[in-house]
């Protein structure tokens, strides 16, 4: 169980060598291979995660949620497509067509691209980088740009409001985000994820780096434009942000690229502070994917429990919140560490 | 203690999450209606004296009713209640002499036409004149009181 998915990798090399294909192509396949399987995991999961959302949205409100499409209700998301699918593509006047049209298709390159170096288990990471954390946090901030083209694309006051909200507060929750992670590096001294991870075997940072876990957290659920921070796409206020003149399956790409997001959060959160795909206790008969999975859907979990409790909050407290509270306490947790780690080299722990 | 209110608005939210569900899944569950409650209309021929009480309270002119005279009493053969002008208000259910005429609790009475609609509780053609006792053998008891509505078969839509 443990190597289900390298057995398939390593047999699946084979096969081409014994094509005869030589190495360099080999590489390239299973490179392609490995993107694909990713891109077929985030769609999967995304498809199921709305399901999961209405589920535990209802749960929470006394309501069932869907129920009629499959054996209880568990194809609903398909029969959400399938309508999304079939819809036609409004194209409203006086827009920035290429852009317009452009903007859908790119949201889903972050978070294929940072799932490149995300590891989903024991050596089940597609590309072991060395810089890991510096790369996606890089590239997970690229979408900050995607939302406000998608905005200001659309010729519409509604649109523009929401992505200039979303780079506002994107930008402002990157810092705190990206502060609390540093604790982090501070103690391991990499930036390679797979090390990172095996630099928790004996304690998750969770415990050592509480505050900056949940500073993380805090930064996730606004990165990812969740409730209580959805102000990007606000339904009261401006409908629904950049995504007001979207329809069909323009639409679902920005609805599921949300989900996909929302899954980078949590497998950041489980990678960085949760102990990866360590298993806790010694229960290591739980192959390490299985564990990676489930820490990141407690994550998702709480994700949605957070969203489904707490009202919106406002533009002002938001910027308020971030800068006043958020990044002065991430930046005393890099102080108190640093004076920690001192301290602990001091006395030749 | 600061964040209490957040901790406690989450444990909420949980406890929701394992408790009871308030709704139920409504085509294939449905919740009991109250006693009292105005639904569907019922009409009972062997009560009904076809005095026409509830055609005259009806604020809406709602009933429309046909009968005719068999044996020196009143013979109903046709009675249409027209839905879709129907307020519900129970006048005529009041009205009846005889509590012939009731609410049952059926509350699904959605079409797909507006011509189905309308609620059709007697339409029978009246018996040939008969010789002493057409109490016997009327056809009444056969006449489509429940599944008549309009031409259509009663399923919510």
């Amino acid at each position: 169980m443990e190597n289900i998915f390298i057995g398939i990798a390593s047999s699946l090399r084979g096969f081409f060598s014994g094509l005869g294909v030589p190495d360099l192509y080999n590489d390239i396949i299973m490179l392609v291979v490995k993107l694909v399987s990713i891109l077929v995991f985030i769609l999967v999961n995304a498809l199921w995660l709305v399901y999961m959302e209405r589920r535990v949205c209802a749960f929470m409100q006394s309501r069932l949620g869907p129920i009629h499409v499959g054996p209880k209700g568990l194809l609903q998301s398909f029969a959400d497509i399938g309508k999304l699918l079939g819809k036609e593509i409004i194209l409203p006047k006086g827009i920035d067509l290429v852009v317009f049209l452009l903007m859908p298709v790119l949201i889903f390159v972050p978070p294929l691209l940072i799932y490149a170096v995300i590891p989903f288990g024991k050596d089940m990471v597609a590309v072991d980088m060395n810089i890991g954390v510096f790369y996606l946090l890089a590239v997970a901030s690229l979408s900050t740009i995607l939302f406000w083209a998608a905005g200001w694309s659309s010729n519409n006051k509604y649109s523009l409001i929401g992505g200039m909200r979303s780079v506002a507060q994107m930008v402002s929750y990157e810092l705190p985000l990206i502060l609390a992670l540093l604790g982090v590096i501070m103690l391991t001294g990499t930036l390679n994820i797979n090390q990172i991870v095996n630099a928790q075997n004996g304690i998750w940072f969770i415990l050592t780096q509480p505050i900056a876990f949940l500073i993380y957290f805090i930064a996730g659920v606004a990165e990812t434009n969740r409730t209580p921070f959805c102000l990007v796409e606000g339904e009261s206020e401006i409908i629904a942000g950049p995504y007001t003149e979207y329809s069909g399956m323009g639409f679902a790409m920005f609805f599921l690229a949300e989900y996909a997001n929302v899954m980078i959060i949590s497998a950041m959160c489980t990678v960085m502070f949760l102990g990866g795909w360590l298993a806790p206790f010694g229960l290591d008969f739980i192959p390490s994917w299985l564990w990676f999975f489930l820490k990141m859907y407690v994550m998702i979990f709480i994700f949605m429990w957070v969203r489904w409790t707490y009202p919106r909050i406002r533009v002002d407290q938001l910027m308020g919140f971030g800068w006043k509270v958020l990044v002065p306490l991430s930046l005393a947790n890099i102080f108190v560490t640093g004076v920690g780690m001192y301290i602990y080299r001091a006395i030749g722990w | 203690m600061f964040g209490q209110g957040l901790i406690k608005g989450l444990q909420i939210t949980w406890g929701r999450l394992l408790d009871k569900k308030h709704t139920v899944k409504y085509p294939y569950e449905k919740i009991e209606m109250f006693p009292r409650f105005h639904g569907r209309f019922e009409l009972d021929v062997e009560k009904c004296i076809a005095c026409g009480l509830c055609a005259n309270a009806c604020p809406n002119k709602v009933i429309e009713m046909e009968k005719e005279k068999v044996d020196k009493k009143q013979f109903l053969t046709k009675y249409v209640m027209r839905i879709e002008y129907c307020l519900f208000c129970g006048l005529c259910v009041e009205s009846c002499n005889k509590d012939a005429l009731k609410f049952t609790n059926v509350l699904d009475m959605n079409q797909y036409r507006r011509s189905w609609v309308r609620l059709s509780l007697v339409d029978r053609p009246a018996p040939e004149a008969a010789e002493e006792a057409p109490k016997e053998e009327t056809p009444a008891k056969t006449v489509k009181v429940e599944a008549a509505a309009g031409q259509a078969p009663v399923k919510e839509g």
